[in-house]
């Protein structure tokens, strides 16, 4: 289409332009659409003597409590009123710095294990964290929107029972997003991260990637690439080692995944289907259309042409068996 | 019985101006409040956007409103909102954006796909292509791409004039074209 025929669809919407039309509907989502929200109370300007009055009153009590403790640099977690309660067993911790067997985590502190100690550590009021030995937690941020925090080091376990997405840890390389679960998480000194769920399912994401993992599967994420492909606990040598080789940049490897996948791995050829180009799509499509009863409203050319609507309705139909091992395979699939 | 003040009287939400219904909600009106959200609560919600991830974007929207609630009284010119709104909108913006460091950029991500439905990821990614856009072109891509507001509808929302929206989205248009990889716009 020539310019003169465009009008200028990007300044003032006049003639057309796909280009923009298509990403107008592909950020479209991002729309700010709430409304407003009840504003504050307004409160009377106090007179200048009041306030300096007020300030001279705060920095008395400020002096007297820093002289009270000392330094001035401890028990922040101890006097913290908001926040989340932990306490430590079997060894020794750090909160905010200072040593502590019990408090309070407040916004921006970070909890420290040392080698033997478990904190247990209160998630609001929708679970618990477990921070094992050698480890190091921060909470980033709590409230109505959501509970954030991040796992910089060591491994922590988290059952949570609250509406999915609620409960976020970020770690150095992605984050592990709720979706309504139990799970672990374990952080090296580099940053790789490796999460196993241990009941309903967990969304991995980071570096423009996102792997579903249900109960029973693990996936690790590396600096620089984020989350890898899912992969079922049980898994055999022979399917790793092909995942590992795909998640590092070898997509010859979609093949030998396809041969080595039996009826346990429908969550490996799955998260697959969005990870693969058209060309490698098809191999996954044909072992996991072999090992799955694909709904009769997922239709093979949309799935091949990588269609996300296709994709997650057809996962909507696997989550049964990912959630009921044995459920929803078909008998004719390799174990 | 003389006229009732000008911050008293009723406002028309559809034909005052933006400095009358300023006036307005300085004298405590909170229907001209409403009003004055609806007709600038997206070029926050895109100063904010073009800062920090999707979810923190709206809670900025809020703080930002709520502040103009309490600081209007403050603004001696009236006419002046839409510039003094916008660098609320900012300050407020890069304080979050700051207070979030050193979470990395995977954090980030995952927030902005945590609010789009699929396909997220090319959503996430055509949104970060335009923040890494120079400060001059993101903000008004934004508000034209995102919150559907038109070049002359910028230009009222924001002071800039219509030639400068028009030159703002061209050149910015261009730039993510080419990030993008190629005219499609396929990120």
């Amino acid at each position: 289409m020539s310019e003169a025929n465009r009008g200028d669809y990007l300044f003032d919407k006049t003639g057309d332009d796909p280009a923009v039309a298509e990403l107008e509907g592909l950020l479209g989502s991002y729309a700010h659409r709430a409304p407003l929200r009840e504003p504050p109370v307004r409160r009377r300007r106090w007179p200048a003597a009041v306030i300096a009055g007020g300030l001279a009153a705060i920095a008395i009590a400020v002096i007297f409590l820093w002289r009270r403790d000392g330094d001035g640099s401890g028990n922040a977690c101890q006097r913290a009123s908001a926040g989340f309660a932990f306490a430590v067993e079997g060894g020794a911790a750090r909160c905010g710095g200072d040593v502590a067997s019990r408090g309070t985590l407040p916004v921006g502190a970070w909890l420290e294990t040392s080698g033997d100690a478990v904190a247990d550590v209160r998630v609001a009021d929708i679970g618990k964290l477990t921070v094992y030995g050698d480890s190091r937690v921060r909470l980033v941020g709590t409230g109505a929107s959501g509970h954030r925090m991040e796992l910089a080091r060591g491994k922590v376990a988290a059952r949570v029972v609250a509406p999915p997405r609620l409960f976020v840890v970020y770690t150095p390389v992605a984050a592990a997003v709720d979706l309504g679960c139990a799970y672990e998480l374990t952080v090296d000194d580099n940053g790789r991260t490796r999460l196993r769920v241990t009941s309903g399912v967990v969304s991995l994401e980071g570096h423009g990637f996102v792997a579903y993992a249900p109960m029973g599967t693990e996936v690790l994420a590396a600096p620089g690439r984020g989350p890898g492909t899912p992969v079922a606990i049980s898994a055999p040598d022979e399917l790793r080692a092909a995942v590992a080789r795909f998640d590092g940049g070898d997509p010859s490897a979609v093949r030998a995944i396809a041969e080595a996948a039996g009826a346990r791995d429908t969550i490996t050829l799955w998260n697959l289907l969005s990870r693969t180009t058209a060309a490698d799509r098809a191999a996954v499509f044909a072992r996991l259309d072999e090992l799955s009863e694909r709904p009769p409203t997922v239709r093979a050319e949309d799935v091949l042409a990588g269609d996300a609507g296709a994709i997650e309705r057809w996962r909507a139909a696997l989550d049964a068996g990912w959630s009921c091992p044995g459920c929803g395979q078909k008998s004719k699939g390799k174990k | 019985m003389g006229a009732a003040p000008a911050h008293r009287r009723g406002v028309d939400a559809r034909e005052a101006t933006v400095a009358e219904l300023v006036v307005a909600v300085q004298g405590g009106n909170r229907a001209a409040f409403g009003s004055l959200y609806e007709r600038f609560h997206r070029v926050v919600h895109a100063v904010a956007l073009a800062r920090v991830p999707a979810c923190d974007a709206g809670d900025v929207v809020q703080d930002v409103f709520a502040d103009v609630w309490i600081k209007v009284t403050r603004l001696r010119e009236p006419a002046a909102f839409p510039g003094w709104i916008l660098t609320m909108a900012r300050n407020r913006a890069t304080d979050v954006a700051r207070r979030r460091r050193p979470v990395d950029l995977a954090a980030d991500l995952a927030a902005d796909l945590a609010v789009v439905p699929p396909p997220r990821v090319e959503a996430a990614a055509a949104l970060r292509a335009i923040r890494d856009l120079p400060d001059t072109y993101r903000e008004t891509l934004i508000m034209r791409l995102v919150e559907d507001l038109t070049g002359p509808e910028i230009a009222e929302h924001t002071g800039m004039t219509p030639d400068s929206v028009r030159v703002h989205l061209h050149r910015g248009m261009k730039l993510l074209r080419e990030r993008l990889g190629g005219e499609g716009g396929h990120p």
